[in-house]
């Protein structure tokens, strides 16, 4: 049974367990957001993607990304209201993460020119706004070498207890999802170092150019996501091998 | 002792021990709970144990170490059943004298009755003390009577009688029951707790949990703690009934760490109702089980938010989801779960068996029953106190808490905890009910009553909620999370006068936002000591921004001590300095350096002749 | 003939912020042969081969690899994508490549229906076929 709703006066429907934000984007009403990963569970974090929700006699201001619709719900998602509460919040991030061109980006967007906050007194990692997708990609990866630590304005992201962890692949996939690619990731010509950690890197067999961890190889391969004589090569040099082959049929 | 099959051997067996100890036995009730116990309370009963082994009276008196009275502020407290005197503030040293010319000799030791203060009249019965007088006692009402060990005790005084009651009758008629008597969540919310178990059991599943939450974080709340520590089996038999209702097997009390003597009284209370087969399977012969256990939490405030404790007890990180779907469709284990306070579990038993209609007769149209409190601050009576909703905070602050001490004038009272609101004078004769405080701007949150004087600065009184809620933020919102400390930081900047004009209209422009877009009731009534102080006392924000003074006296940054020339030269002032920077010679006007001064105010507070100025 | 405008047109049209992208198609040498009594060079273009069962798809732990159902293409959904570069690694022909950058994987989406290999090559030397 579809839900009927309204977002922006317009009629939608939705299936149950859907949520504001992404019924909003299947009928191309834009909702910023900062913390939110289609592919990761939603989380809640940034209080960017705010909208005005009527439901009965309720009215609130929520985040669209995890109020599942319901039905005769009335949704608004560009009130002055909404607006000024995005930019608050904007403006929030905005001296935490001064340097991030995501946040930046937005808060222009929205209004918000400059910050009147000072940054937050603890902020072990420059320009990251706690949003945990590093944490929910690597957890979704079933590594769980990454998690939220402590709590209030002392929280971060790090290993557990702070020590190497051995769940960590140094696969990169946290940097890859930080909307302000503040996770550092250094790489030699032999290794990878991220998050403290130094991985050897697996190198193409014909030409030496790195490839992946060896440590995310071997999880690759003890998931069976990798086959077990999976072919260290990079893909040019797989693909020089497929022409050679190629070539030999061919003529 | 053996398990208890049915109903009719419960009765039997309640029977037998009260024949063991008539009501007009008389009994020694030593309050051992934490208050009365930092005073001394064991002692005391140590004392009282030694004492009528020596005077041969073992026999004739029952000694029991019962938990909290409630009124901590005249602790170690004896009370004397059947005749119910009290004698406050006893020491050791005082048994003796009690054995030999009270319990021998039946005269009053008029020192140890409780004195008023502004009378001083003396009173001898318990009942007869203001303090008591104005309460009105049901969840406490047996906390000085039985020691919490021994659930003979609790039998005898009749309980388990209302999980008896309940199990004669169909589940759904107990949810009615509930639901009529118009019982409203204890832990803060104020959620009609009837309406609540009738959505948990309709919610279609092969398992429903209940959870006690016994994760008291506010800061100088006990309500939670002195239940359980004084009266276990209570809070335990509401569960039952509960579970019962809703149709759960399996119960969970989460309680914090802290609490390790609730903890052990709750462990206890578990194995001995195992034993008696009032937990475990058909329990009573009525088909029903139910098993509890109990999980201890870490000390994190945030987890006192049932979203936030589902997730602690599934040993996750303690952080609030958003609702619905409420934990009654998917709570623990995505099972349907009903979560009540302590006290409102330890209500239930109550309107089991007394009825919906007499408990409804309590308080006032909205909120039913009674609340405690945890009364502390500037007020002269501190301690515990149960009242029925609807009496005013003047009542409670004035007549049951005796007004404020040292003859100073009432300033505010906070109720809700960190998150409540501040009222002040003009707001005093305001009914204690769910909806009239949160329509003030405070509300009645779990019980902590905060009494504050004319000494006490509202900014440094939000400053430090703030402080306190900054660190308890899970930290999962941009608004919570960065938004209280840069509250925090802004109510700081006020305090030590670097606030200028704009300050105030970003501190209300922040703090709405906190309310208005955090995910959890954490966040959205953190601001509300901001925002009350804010409506009620905006002259103070405005003095200290505008005239860099700080009207109360207390913030550090706009105050300086100085000595007038009603100095003796004593040197008191001089010796106490932690600083050493009182200069003067004997017999000498005294001087402060400026400059090195740390405004404690330790010269104030040991000057005998009022010569330390403050302003 | 080896003039390399296919993977200079695939360049262009991936073009990211005025940069051209890497190219998705390649040609490869082959050094010399006998064709039709002519000495002559000979090269292979590779592209995807938007595999029926594609290992890039198989291995990607968010679904972001799907196919397109007009054009049958294997394409990228971006926003799904966790950038954990394990698709680069599955492929067995080399025709992933994970760009450390934007750390987003690179692969032939067939234009959206008309490649541009195939249109901008001068011998009309590619062509689609469904």
């Amino acid at each position: 049974m579809s839900i009927r709703l309204w977002i922006d006066d317009r009629e939608v429907l939705a299936e149950p367990g859907e949520r504001i934000l992404e019924v909003a984007q299947r009928q191309g009403i834009s909702i910023p957001t900062l913390c939110h990963h289609p592919a990761l569970p939603v989380l809640g974090a940034c209080r960017v993607c705010l909208v005005e929700v009527q439901q009965g006699k309720r009215r609130e201001i929520t985040t669209a990304c995890n109020t599942l619709v319901q039905e005769g719900m009335r949704v608004a998602t560009d009130t002055a209201e909404v607006r000024g509460h995005r930019a608050m919040n904007l403006e929030l991030l905005r001296a935490r993460a001064p340097e991030a061109p995501a946040v930046r980006e937005l808060a222009t967007q929205l209004g918000v020119a400059r910050s009147r906050f000072r940054p937050p007194a603890q902020n072990p990692l420059p320009n990251c706004i706690l949003c945990e997708l590093c944490v929910r990609a690597c957890a979704h990866l079933g590594h769980h070498a990454l998690a939220a630590v402590g709590r209030g304005d002392k929280k971060r992201i790090g290993l557990p207890h702070n020590r190497p962890a051995e769940a960590c692949v140094g696969c990169g996939s946290c940097l890859s999802v930080c909307p302000t690619r503040c996770i550092l990731l250094k790489e030699t010509a032999t290794t990878r170092t991220i998050w403290g950690q130094t991985f050897e890197l697996v190198r193409c067999k014909s030409c030496g150019a790195p490839v992946m961890t060896e440590a995310q190889r071997a999880h690759a391969i003890r998931t069976k996501q990798l086959p077990e004589d999976h072919d260290d090569t990079c893909e040019l040099c797989k693909q020089s091998a497929a022409s050679q082959r190629l070539a030999s049929v061919v003529w | 002792m053996a398990r208890i099959a049915n109903a009719a051997a419960l009765a039997a067996y309640r029977k037998q021990q009260r024949a063991l100890r008539p009501a007009e036995r008389k009994a020694i009730a030593v309050c051992a709970g934490t208050g009365c116990k930092a005073f001394g309370g064991l002692e005391v009963f140590e004392a009282f144990r030694a004492a009528l082994d020596a005077h041969g009276l073992a026999k004739t008196w029952d000694l029991r170490a019962t938990g909290c009275h409630g009124f901590c502020e005249r602790g170690p407290l004896v009370l004397f059943f059947p005749e119910g005197r009290l004698y406050q503030r006893v020491k050791p040293e005082d048994v003796e004298e009690i054995v030999t010319r009270t319990l021998l000799g039946g005269e009053v030791l008029e020192r140890l009755l409780y004195q008023d203060p502004v009378t001083g009249a003396r009173h001898e019965k318990e009942h007869d003390i203001p303090f008591y007088r104005h309460q009105r006692r049901l969840v406490l009402a047996q906390n000085g009577q039985i020691d919490p060990t021994s659930l003979d005790d609790y039998l005898v005084l009749g309980g388990y009688g209302g999980l008896v009651k309940a199990l004669g009758m169909d589940p759904a008629a107990v949810v009615a029951e509930v639901k009529r008597a118009g019982l409203r969540g204890r832990g803060g919310a104020g959620f009609p707790t009837g309406v609540k178990w009738e959505i948990c059991r309709a919610a279609q599943a092969d398992q429903r949990y209940v959870i006690c939450n016994a994760d008291e974080g506010d800061p100088g709340a006990f309500m939670d703690r002195s239940v359980i520590e004084g009266n276990p089996h209570l809070v335990l038999e509401g569960m039952l009934i509960g579970a019962y209702a809703i149709g759960a097997s399996q119960g969970h009390v989460y309680i914090r760490q802290e609490y390790p003597l609730a903890v052990e009284r709750l462990e206890l209370a578990l194995a001995q109702a195992r034993a008696l087969g009032l937990l475990g399977q058909d329990i009573l012969g009525s088909g029903f089980s139910f098993d509890v256990h109990v999980s201890r939490g870490g000390g994190a405030f945030v987890c006192g938010e049932e979203s936030a404790m589902i997730a602690s007890l599934e040993g996750r990180r303690g952080v609030p989801r958003r609702r619905p779907p409420y934990p009654a469709a998917q709570g623990l284990h995505g099972k349907p779960t009903n979560i009540n306070n302590v006290e409102t579990w330890a209500t239930v038993p109550i309107i089991l068996e007394k009825g919906a209609d007499w408990f409804a007769a309590i308080g006032t149209a909205g909120s039913k029953g009674t609340k405690i409190f945890s009364l502390v601050g500037k007020v002269n009576n501190t301690g515990l106190v149960e009242v029925p909703m609807g009496i005013t905070l003047r009542e409670i602050v004035e007549v049951i808490g005796g007004g404020i001490p040292g003859g100073k004038a009432f300033k505010a009272v906070q109720t809700g905890g960190p998150s409540g609101g501040c009222l002040p004078a003009e707001k005093l004769d305001v009914a204690v009910d769910f909806d009239s405080l949160v329509r003030e701007g405070a509300m009645m949150g779990s019980g902590g009553m905060i009494v504050m004087d004319e000494d006490t600065c509202m900014v440094d009184v939000a400053r430090y909620f703030l402080g306190f809620l900054k660190f308890e933020s899970c930290g999962n919102c941009t608004s919570c999370r960065d938004g209280l400390e840069q509250l925090h930081a802004l109510v700081t900047d006020i305090a030590e006068g670097r606030a200028t004009s704009g300050t105030l209209d970003l501190l209300e422009e922040l703090a709405e936002t906190i309310r208005a877009t955090s995910l959890c009731a954490l966040g959205t009534t953190a601001v509300n000591p901001v925002q009350s102080t804010l409506r009620y006392f905006r002259h103070e924000y405005e003095a200290h921004i505008r005239d860099g003074r700080c009207p109360a006296k207390v913030c550090k940054a706009l105050i300086h001590f100085s000595i007038n020339d009603k100095c003796t030269g004593c040197t008191l002032c001089a010796k106490n300095c932690p600083q050493k920077c009182i200069t003067g010679e004997r017999k000498a006007l005294h001087v402060i350096d400026q400059a090195r001064c740390i405004k404690c105010g330790i010269c104030r507070d040991v000057c005998k002749f009022a010569a330390v100025d403050v302003q | 003939m080896g003039c390399r405008t296919c993977e200079l047109a695939c360049s262009f049209v991936h073009s990211r912020a005025g940069a051209l992208g890497r190219p998705r198609i390649r040609i490869h040498a082959q050094g010399r042969g006998l064709e039709a009594g002519v000495i002559k060079d000979r090269y292979l273009q590779l592209t995807c081969l938007q595999c029926a069962e594609a290992a890039c798809a198989k291995v990607c732990p968010t679904q972001a690899l799907v196919r397109d159902e007009t054009t049958r293409a294997i394409v990228l959904v971006a926003e799904r994508c966790i950038g954990c570069g394990l698709c680069e690694a599955a492929c067995p022909f080399g025709h992933m490549h994970f760009d450390r950058q934007i750390r987003l994987p690179l692969k032939c989406d067939l234009c959206g229906g008309s490649p541009a290999c195939a249109r901008f090559c001068p011998h009309h030397a590619l062509e689609i076929r469904p």
